[in-house]
């Protein structure tokens, strides 16, 4: 799949915090990449660092496999950390900054993403008259701007009520299905599992984990077994029924459950009924919260 | 170049406290020079002799072609004025923290500070035409028959916006880096009023003759004080003619202390953290 941002060992640190190390990932593009990882963990550091914000103390990164520059970001719609505007211009003529800076879009755009973040009847107002749930929307909107091939959102939600979290989530998912790569880095799993096709995990500055959701984070019950005749044990699993689906990696054997529906029992003894004798028999109980527990707890 | 301009004078227009300096510029430019007119006015107005002899060896100083030079002379003691503004124009970007959204929004390091080098440049050239306007008034206003000797001295223009932008850009560097705008404010006030002259007196009387080289001395010494008193002493007037002689010198280290100015700024912003 083609690659729309690289990092290949990346290190950052802040006089004795050591903010990233050694950070290699790379986002495919279409996708929508959660950066998941607790408060501190250097997530956007990360993102500050690839929007040229924060220089790198080594390491290398590279959007759509060119050479870094200034046009690139351009092509980016990104939200870093704060709404970043000038409190005594209106929204609109905030936007006629941004705009003018990235060449995204036009008059029309402005009108269209202040109707999609839902401030056109504010669009006026001072950015300093705005609550902080409004600011935010607007640091949405100009992110959305003229169509920008990717988003970089950082804590997208914060600050924002349950029903604008939903009208952000659903906004997402609908960009993501014209294609634009979405990166989002939260400390919301919830939202991140709803939303992501790919996840990467940090902590204290080191990726703990990356890839496709539901490989990395897995919301469903997982046993995982392994056997001398794996044909065998393949076609015995699948006339046992009762799961959701049958994955064959390496030298074992997945099946998944729906939370809370396996039963190792049961397995052992269809398995041994039907002369076969288990080599491993594993529980993956995995939900998005545990692992990532397990993942980040010391 | 154009669309860095246009960004800058969106920010700048919709800015309530330019239009504030604009106002208080616009006041204080024909304020000064009226109190030193009338002041003249009345001098030479007297019936005695010394009245008679003042008016014989000043001249008008408001009148074409010596306005410009008065004029001038007289209104760049309020580039505080404009330095206010500079420096909250730097450290503004700070606060709203827009200096990182325009790099995420795609500028370069390099834009960001043209944009900056932009806005010192539009706030010279503002305060560069009221100073033309208020000269051009008194001129006229002051002595109408010698207005065609309006093309006279002209160069005070130029220098008037050299000394301008240098005093500007001694603000901008100051908000740049301390990048808290009271606190630069302060330490501007305070060099520009009291150190500087503390360190010029302390030089005259030690008689080192280097203050011209100091930064705020450097340009103002592009407009020397106009000889109101030149033919009271031959020791005036030589150091008249002496300053008068240093100008194109004076012309060449300010741009070259404003270069370096900008260039500092280009070099810490290329390799900072945008913090």
């Amino acid at each position: 799949m083609e690659t729309i941002l690289s990092i290949e060992g990346v290190s950052k640190s802040y006089k004795k915090i050591k903010a990233l190390k050694n950070l290699s990932l790379t986002i495919p593009k279409g996708s929508v990449f959660g950066i998941l990882g607790p408060n501190g963990s250097g997530k956007t550091t990360m993102m500050s660092i690839v929007l040229d914000i924060l220089k790198a103390d080594t390491g290398e990164y590279s959007w759509f496999g060119l050479p870094n520059s200034h046009e690139e970001r351009k092509r980016i719609g990104a939200l870093l950390e704060t709404p970043n505007f000038y409190h005594y211009l209106s929204a609109v003529d905030n936007l006629k900054v941004t705009q003018a800076i990235s060449g995204r879009g036009d008059n029309a755009a402005i009108d269209e993403v202040l109707e999609i973040v839902k401030l056109s009847e504010r669009k006026n107002s001072k950015f300093s008259a705005y609550s902080l749930g409004m600011k935010q929307r607007l640091a949405i909107g100009a992110a959305l701007m003229g169509n920008p091939e990717v988003l970089l959102l950082d804590e997208p939600t914060n600050g924002l009520d349950p029903v604008g979290i939903a009208e952000i989530r659903e906004l997402i998912k609908s960009l993501a299905q014209k294609g634009i790569t979405i990166i989002i880095a939260s400390h919301l799993l919830d939202e991140v599992e709803k939303i992501c096709t790919h996840v990467a995990i940090l902590k204290k500055g080191t990726l703990l984990t990356s890839g496709p959701v539901d490989e990395v984070l897995s919301n469903e019950d997982i046993v995982e077994v392994a056997a001398a005749n794996m044909e065998q044990l393949k076609k015995c699993i699948a006339n046992m029924g009762g799961f959701t689906s049958i994955k064959e990696e390496n030298d074992r054997i997945q099946i998944h459950y729906p939370i809370g529906r396996s039963n190792l029992e049961m397995i052992n003894s269809h398995c041994f009924n039907n002369g076969i004798t288990l080599q491993l028999l594993l529980s993956k109980k995995k939900s998005l919260e545990s692992k990532f527990f397990e993942l980040t707890n010391d | 170049m154009k669309n860095l301009i246009n960004i800058e004078w969106l920010k700048i227009k919709k800015y309530p406290a330019f239009w504030g300096m604009l106002i208080i510029v616009m006041l204080t430019y024909p304020g000064i020079n009226s109190m030193v007119y009338y002041g003249y006015m009345e001098v030479i107005s007297g019936k005695d002799m010394v009245n008679q002899v003042a008016k014989m060896v000043l001249g008008n100083p408001f009148a074409f072609p010596e306005t410009w030079h008065s004029v001038a002379y007289l209104s760049s003691f309020f580039v505080l004025l404009p330095a206010i503004l500079v420096i909250m124009l730097v450290t503004n970007e700070y606060n709203y923290r827009t200096h990182r959204q325009n790099i995420i929004d795609g500028w370069s390091r390099t834009q960001f500070i043209n944009s900056k080098l932009v806005d010192v440049s539009i706030i010279s050239c503002i305060v560069t035409l009221v100073y033309i306007v208020v000269a051009i008034g008194f001129g006229i206003y002051a002595d109408s028959i010698s207005w065609g000797r309006w093309a006279e001295q002209l160069e005070y223009i130029p220098l008037f916006f050299l000394q301008t932008f240098a005093q500007l850009s001694i603000a901008f560097i100051l908000g740049y880096l301390v990048k808290k705008a009271f606190i630069a404010l302060g330490i501007f006030l305070f060099y520009y009023v009291i150190l500087e002259n503390i360190a010029v007196g302390l030089l005259k009387w030690k008689k080192i003759p280097i203050d011209r080289f100091l930064p705020i001395r450097m340009s103002n010494n592009l407009i020397v004080k106009p000889a109101l008193q030149r033919t009271f002493g031959a020791a005036a007037k030589a150091d008249y003619e002496l300053q008068l002689s240093l100008v194109p010198q004076q012309v060449l280290l300010t741009i070259a202390f404003t270069a370096i100015i900008w260039m500092i700024c280009y070099r810490v912003n290329n390799k900072r953290d945008i913090v």
